[in-house]
């Protein structure tokens, strides 16, 4: 230990240095905008009241509030009334930084629609790329046929192509069939795992061919041993190349800055962030790091929980 | 696979028979939605995007006319290209080394560590987990000339000795530190720190997968072998045996490092940065084939991108093929 302590020290400032963004991002979502401006507070902030104007503003009382709150001040001027009412807003107004960063975050845009949206469309790609990739990856690994060798080496050139190079002709195709801005076009490009294919077949090379005969005898089709028999052998290998798919779906940003175009309902959170960014003056650091929490939190979190998985699943590249 | 006996009665061999076709059909229903698609969505795109390329074609106009190989003469003649060409390059050639070799680094650190090994490989892969464009924006604020924790960090080292040592703090104390993100000299290479950042705790991990396949006898016959240092225990051992994870980690940031795109549209929504600096080639076919409708330019990019990528898998498969095979 004490042998290793410049060790240590070089990979300690490099944890610096990878945690400094989160710190930041973290801390300044519990902040003020004015502890944000001047640097101060520490990691929470001082977490003193404080005063949202755009709220105050919104409800600047007018003739009509005036009148409508007289009895509530009996005898008293215009003007004490509207002072009056202006000192509830003010007060009404007021909340921790933390408690405004997080509702701002959520109710200047539609978050919680963002994430729905970010779960529809992951869980959607990776449902459909078991449902084409495990048929397809059992035929190859476990039965024979005239063209197999075909089958196979089309999918090692597939493994080739990244989808993001080719976003602007599929983008061209979607856009022809006037699929842009629906959650299709979101799903579809990523429908066809060819890597999860080549995965699942080498794994599928490894389960014994008594299993399948086995169910052969048994009266069982083709279609039922892949779902009833390998499917279950395969849970492990699946599982990885959920962490896999997800992660990148979750975080993809590219893909869905091209094909969906202003309609905030179709918005991944991603997408969404970047949308908060674009109309954020500088005082709304705060909300857009509360914002950009939300987004990142849920995979850091399952992360820390499964660790192993996640670091299997995310490097499944390596087995290639 | 066993080849069916010969010495099989003849009525079993029809059955067999009978069985071999059956599965001949099931087979191809199974994989005919994964190559419908495949076809579809991999193959057909790489062949239309072939095609426009010699075209002037634009979304929502209703003809096109051949035009050659002018667009591809574009790409190699306007200055703006050679910009992409230019960003593209230094990012990769940057990104690339760096991150393989902190990664290698930081694995060997970690696994000559007895203690506190998995708190050290937790942190470092947390930037690969996390939404890159949500942290491009924190980086963002970060690096804010004033109130960004980089410059006030480093205005903390004014008055103190760094200001003699290093020409670039006394540069900063004196009159600014830099804007960072605004200024062409520095923007490229912001870009490739966050790239590096993000990445190297992936070619970490995968590093330390690969130094547990090293198998301890090999160090002792090193060390008979008259290896005593760790350097030379380093160089005969240790780096002939990561030979394929290094072939797969460089492989593999490659490619993603032609990819990028997030943080410089975060940063940069228009234009690909201060004097195009960060114009990459990702941006460039967002840019000219989406925003600006110009998609056979847009597709001459996407052919050249599909080009670099291919040819550097072709060579990582080779590299990997004359070790195992797939079969």
């Amino acid at each position: 230990m004490t042998r290793d302590w410049w060790k240590h020290l070089i990979l300690i400032l490099g944890v610096i240095v990878v945690l400094a963004p989160f710190y930041m991002m973290v801390s300044y979502s519990f902040k003020s905008p004015g502890e944000i401006d001047r640097g101060e507070g520490g990691f929470f902030g001082q977490q003193q009241l404080m005063v949202d104007e755009r709220c105050v503003k919104l409800r600047d009382p007018d003739r009509n509030d005036i009148a409508a709150a007289a009895d509530r001040f009996p005898g008293q001027s215009d003007s004490t009334i509207r002072d009056a009412l202006a000192a509830e807003a003010t007060a009404e107004c007021s909340m921790r930084p933390v408690v405004f960063n997080y509702t701002k975050a959520f109710t200047e845009a539609p978050l919680l629609r963002y994430l729905l949206n970010g779960v529809i469309v992951t869980a959607s790609i990776f449902l459909i790329q078991v449902v084409v990739a495990l048929p397809a990856a059992y035929a190859l690994a476990k039965l024979k046929f005239w063209g197999r060798d075909a089958v196979f080496g089309l999918v090692l050139f597939c493994l080739l192509i990244p989808v993001h190079a080719i976003a602007l002709p599929l983008y061209i195709m979607l856009a022809k069939l006037g699929l842009t801005n629906t959650y299709a076009a979101l799903v579809v490009p990523w429908t066809i795992s060819v890597f999860g294919i080549f995965l699942m077949r080498q794994f599928f090379m490894t389960v014994p061919d008594d299993l399948i005969d086995a169910a052969r005898m048994d009266g069982m089709g083709e279609f039922a041993i892949v779902w009833r028999v390998m499917l279950p052998t395969a849970i492990p290998a699946l599982l990885a190349f959920a962490i896999f798919s997800i992660v990148a779906h979750w975080n993809d940003y590219f893909w869905p800055r091209i094909v969906v175009t202003g309609n905030r309902d179709l918005f991944t959170p991603p997408l969404g962030l970047r949308e908060f960014k674009g109309d954020g003056d500088g005082s709304f650091f705060g909300p857009m790091m509360a914002a950009a929490t939300v987004i990142v939190t849920p995979l850091i979190v399952a992360f820390l929980v499964a660790q192993k998985r996640f670091i299997e699943g995310i490097t499944l590249n390596g087995m290639k | 696979m066993p080849a069916i006996e010969p010495s099989l009665p003849v009525a079993k061999t029809k059955a067999v028979a009978g069985h071999a076709a059956k599965e001949r059909r099931a087979a191809w229903v199974l994989t005919a939605p994964a190559l419908t698609l495949m076809v579809i969505v991999l193959l057909a795109p790489v062949i239309i995007a072939g095609l426009l390329s010699f075209t002037n074609y634009s979304l929502g106009n209703s003809g096109f006319d051949w035009v050659g190989t002018r667009n591809y003469e574009k790409l190699f003649t306007r200055a703006t290209y050679e910009k992409m060409f230019l960003a593209t390059l230094t990012y990769v050639v940057t990104v690339v080394p760096v991150s393989v070799g902190l990664g290698l680094g930081t694995a060997l650190l970690i696994n000559s560590l007895g203690r506190f090994r998995e708190i050290y490989k937790t942190i470092y892969f947390l930037p690969v987990m996390a939404t890159l464009l949500a942290m491009a924006i924190a980086w963002e604020f970060m690096l804010h000339p004033s109130i960004g924790m980089v410059n006030r960090t480093l205005e903390m080292g004014c008055g103190t000795f760094l200001e003699q040592i290093w020409p670039f703090m006394a540069d900063g104390c004196a009159d600014r530190f830099p804007v960072w993100l605004g200024d062409k000299r520095y923007a490229i290479w912001v870009i490739c720190f966050i790239g590096v950042w993000q990445g190297f705790g992936f070619n970490m991990v995968l590093y330390l997968a690969g130094l547990t396949s090293v198998h301890r006898e090999l160090y002792h016959a090193a060390e008979m072998d008259g290896a005593k240092s760790a350097w030379e225990r380093f160089r005969l051992v240790t780096w002939p045996a990561l030979g394929p994870t290094t072939v797969f980690v460089v492989t593999i940031t490659c490619i993603r490092a032609f990819q990028v795109f997030d943080t410089i549209e975060a940063f940069w929504p228009q234009g690909g940065g201060p004097n195009k600096s960060t114009y990459v080639m990702m941006f460039a076919i967002f840019e000219k084939g989406i925003q600006q409708n110009l998609i056979g330019v847009g597709s001459a990019i996407t052919m050249l991108f599909l080009a670099f990528v291919m040819f550097l898998t072709l060579i990582q498969r080779w590299l990997v093929e004359r070790k195992v095979h797939y079969k």
